[in-house]
């Protein structure tokens, strides 16, 4: 990935822009398509990309116990080339855990193509945020400082691929129009009008999220980026 | 079999990628769970998988089973009952055969197989 002259952030990543992180995602899904003879098409195979394309060491272990944090999804090790992500994560043990496995790997994906280098600039200058035998990043559920912020945003182009979301939806649809959330039956899960308005829009587009084998919530962020759900009705809708 | 440096686990894995199966695809082709297939590739496990579940690792693999089952430091399932049904002979032919070169044994597989035609 090109570096451009931005501005390092606190854990030690730059500011990156959406379209760079996106075109990147879309570079390694073009990357593994061209090897492995895929056409790209939901669900993403990022187990083989994770393994057999990017040829990092993959394991399920118990990380909660490994590295004392409650919340722990999953962690990299860049010097080992190693990605684990928590046993509680196991698809088979617990089926309804395969999106947040999915994407918890996609995340990691993530991180390897976007924050690698920087790793390993501040590595060679004496710099380490890690050390070896430490994971470069460990990766909750409930802390999103900006290097996990970016690898949650290349994960969900990575598994959704903007062209293959426009498709899905074109074929669900019938056509390219957005939906906004008022021409949905409002579902009420709390006194909160964002959380009610999240979990209306993720009804809505919980058939598609099983189509990429993705969280209804990583399916609805995605529509709203590009726009095919929207938040307010526009003026040019109707 | 090669890879006499590496640990099972490291060789497992090895072939596992080298044919193109992800760690998940490959744990429910041979009826394990993906948290105990990678403990196994890590050799993180108290003892070896069962000579059942070594079986079916091979033949997904496409490697011999004998020896998939003796490098996991299991014995294939046959040879216990083979050994005790002649005790007298088949511990002495094994200890006789220990050392001998591989082209050696070989040949006295070979010479075993006709034998057993003739008998036939």
């Amino acid at each position: 990935m090109a570096r451009t002259s931005s501005t390092l952030l606190r854990d030690g990543v730059p500011f990156l822009r959406e379209k760079q992180m996106e075109a990147e995602a879309q570079l390694l899904l073009e990357e593994y398509a061209q090897a492995h003879d895929w056409r790209i098409a939901a669900p993403v195979p990022v187990e083989e990309i994770i393994e057999l394309h990017l040829k990092l060491a993959f394991a399920i272990e118990d990380l909660r116990a490994l590295l004392s944090v409650d919340d722990v999804l999953g962690a990299i090790w860049f010097t080992e080339k190693e990605v684990r992500v928590d046993v509680r994560l196991d698809p088979s043990a617990n089926p309804s855990s395969l999106s947040r496995y999915r994407f918890t790997l996609a995340h990691e994906a993530g991180h390897w193509r976007l924050h690698r280098q920087y790793y390993q600039e501040d590595r060679n200058q004496g710099k380490l945020f890690d050390g070896r035998g430490q994971p470069a990043f460990i990766c909750r559920s409930s802390m999103k400082p900006p290097a996990e912020w970016q690898a949650d945003f290349f994960a969900g182009c990575m598994l959704m691929p903007r062209n293959v979301v426009r498709s899905a939806w074109q074929d669900w649809r019938g056509n390219l129009d957005p939906v906004a959330v008022q021409q949905l039956p409002a579902v009420t899960i709390s006194t909160d009008s964002k959380e009610n308005e999240n979990a209306t829009l993720e009804r809505f587009c919980r058939s598609l999220a099983g189509q990429f084998e993705v969280s209804a919530e990583a399916m609805r962020i995605r529509l709203e980026n590009p726009r095919f759900l929207l938040r307010e009705v526009p003026n040019t809708l109707f | 079999m090669t890879d006499r440096q590496k640990t099972f686990g490291q060789v497992l894995r090895a072939r596992r990628i080298a044919k193109g199966y992800s760690l998940r695809k490959f744990a429910e082709l041979v009826d394990v769970s993906p948290t105990y297939l990678s403990q196994v590739e890590r050799d993180k496990v108290e003892s070896p998988p069962t000579v059942e579940r070594l079986n079916r690792m091979a033949d997904v693999l496409g490697e011999s089973r004998d020896e998939f089952v003796s490098f996991a430091g299991r014995v294939p399932e046959d040879l216990p009952r083979i050994i005790q049904s002649r005790p007298d002979k088949f511990p002495e032919l094994l200890r006789t055969t220990k050392g001998l070169k591989p082209d050696q044994l070989r040949e006295l597989i070979e010479r075993a197989k006709e034998m057993k035609k003739k008998e036939d």
